[in-house]
């Protein structure tokens, strides 16, 4: 159903792009007023749980903002209907798993879960504008021609998933919302225009803070973004990624970030490739070339030391999977437009 | 087959911060990328330092998984690089290259060879044998070869030489008889024509 409903609305969308960007405008005002009910909403919801100031609220706004814009112009392009239901059903599914795992992993779950705090908001404001298409299903769902009840179900509806989310995750874990998001979001209202070039930066951000708590994603999480570097890959120059690992002196160790283009033939990494660490010094490569050292030279490109056993296959649990395969689609759903 | 992919991409991002390192690489000729020419800064505090140094580089068709073949075009006074021919001594151009390295990585280790000499393991025994018998020998010579072959104002010393040969000189005369004049060509004529 998803991706057939993502093709459906991506060959949707072409031919109605140009007309859109009026109506566009006004949702992002929509968005604004919403963002407000929704932070004051979490407002609530968190004060018992940790002070935090102003400004930081209004850094994630700011950058929430930025994101509702977006998911709004894909979000028209959207099937109603059905999907809704599927993807509010994925948000609990999601933190059930996330509440399910238990102590060792709790923190590295808590904190991916503040990663996707950004995904989920989004996502939870585009079930709600689904909805309300849904209500009006008349013939200019597609056009300029949202008007202020579509505005106020938007925001009621918002303010429902705002409600329903932190009853859904841990008491704990709403606090820890706002540090990170605050190290992701600035950084996207800062660079501005292209969308693509950041949503690598902002996750390698927030990998060394949990790091920091001596947490770091181990290589083979299956909790660990490695959709991320995908994401990037569909949308970014590779080079935008290599750039700062040439900073470190090891690239290949560099906390453990999966690179998003393979370093030996250049080309783009897939799942498949990610979830490939051939070498216990951590340099990953495309099974395409690393097949073809294993024919010839078979030591690893990284340490020049031999393959000596058979590659490690990260593991992908049932969760895992379902995760990180929802992720990517939330977030290119984002970053479409 | 080269991966010419990789290497397009090489290409363009050595280019992009060419202010940065200094090193340079483009193709031979537009007709194939098979064949490069590298240019790298003679790096600071060493006797090759501001001269700019040309190194001519075939990649094989394995390329990246066969290191790429390099050999100085400009000549060099360097225990680890032939006087000769200018090919170079350098393990991660033969055994110890990995695909995971670079054109520009490779020529960055070039670099950072002319400034550290391993004379144990020389390619040129004459410099090797002088590098460590008589290092201030050395240090003058390779200075000297700098500022005669890698400077840009002595790119024309070649044709100059020509020149002075058409004239009638002995090649060999005029050559030194150029370098004493510091590359000035008439200082050299007369020079010759009075000694």
């Amino acid at each position: 159903m998803v991706s057939d409903s993502i093709t459906r609305a991506s060959v949707h969308a072409v031919p109605n792009n140009g007309g859109r960007d009026l109506g566009k405008k006004k949702r992002a005002r929509s968005a604004k007023l919403k963002q407000c009910k929704l932070d004051v909403r979490r407002e609530q919801w968190l004060s018992q749980g940790a002070m935090k100031n102003k400004e930081q609220n209004s850094v994630v706004k700011a950058g929430k903002e930025r994101n509702n814009n977006r998911s709004f112009g894909n979000l028209e392009m959207r099937p109603r209907g059905g999907q809704i239901d599927g993807s509010i059903h994925h948000h609990h599914h999601h933190h059930d798993s996330d509440m399910e795992s238990n102590s060792p992993n709790s923190l590295t779950s808590s904190v991916l879960e503040s990663n996707y705090s950004e995904t989920t908001f989004t996502s939870s404001s585009s079930s709600s504008s689904g909805g309300c298409c849904s209500g009006n299903i008349t013939e200019d769902e597609e056009g300029g021609g949202d008007d202020g009840c579509l505005d106020d179900w938007e925001a009621v509806a918002d303010a429902l998933a705002a409600d329903e989310k932190p009853k859904n995750t841990c008491p704990e874990s709403p606090p820890e919302h706002e540090p990170i998001a605050q190290t992701v979001f600035p950084q996207e209202t800062a660079i501005g225009s292209d969308q693509v070039e950041h949503l690598n930066p902002p996750y390698s951000r927030v990998i060394p803070k949990a790091s920091g708590n001596g947490h770091a994603w181990r290589p083979d999480d299956a909790f660990r973004p490695q959709s991320l570097p995908n994401l990037a890959n569909q949308l970014s120059l590779p080079n935008s990624n290599r750039k700062h690992y040439s900073c470190g002196g090891v690239p290949w160790a560099y906390n453990g970030v999966v690179p998003s283009s393979c370093p030996i033939c250049y080309e783009d990494l897939d799942f498949t490739d990610t979830s490939f660490l051939p070498c216990l010094c951590g340099f990953r490569l495309c099974l395409f070339c690393h097949n073809r050292i294993m024919e010839e030279d078979g030591r690893c490109p990284g340490c020049r030391k031999p393959y000596e056993h058979e590659p490690v296959e990260a593991e992908t649990s049932v969760h895992g999977g379902s995760l990180t395969f929802r992720l990517p689609r939330s977030c290119s759903m984002i970053t479409r437009s | 087959m080269v991966d010419f992919a990789r290497v397009q991409k090489e290409l363009q991002e050595c280019s992009r911060d060419i202010e940065r390192s200094g090193i340079k690489v483009i193709p031979k000729s537009e007709a194939t990328l098979a064949r490069l020419i590298g240019t790298i800064p003679g790096p600071v505090g060493t006797p090759y330092e501001g001269g700019t140094f040309q190194i001519d580089i075939a990649l094989p068709d394995a390329y990246p998984f066969e290191p790429p073949k390099m050999q100085f075009t400009t000549k060099v006074w360097h225990p680890n690089i032939s006087s000769q021919s200018g090919a170079i001594c350098l393990d991660i151009l033969k055994d110890q290259w990995s695909p995971a390295l670079t054109l520009k990585t490779a020529l960055l280790s070039v670099q950072a060879l002319l400034s550290a000499p391993q004379p144990d393991d020389p390619q040129d025994a004459v410099v090797a044998q002088q590098y460590l018998k008589d290092y201030q020998t050395f240090v003058g010579t390779a200075r000297y070869w700098t500022e005669t072959f890698a400077k840009k104002s002595s790119l024309g010393i070649v044709e100059k030489v020509q020149k002075l040969v058409e004239m009638g000189f002995p090649e060999a005369q005029a050559r030194s008889t150029l370098e004493a004049a510091g590359g000035d060509e008439n200082l050299a004529l007369e020079k010759l024509c009075s000694g």
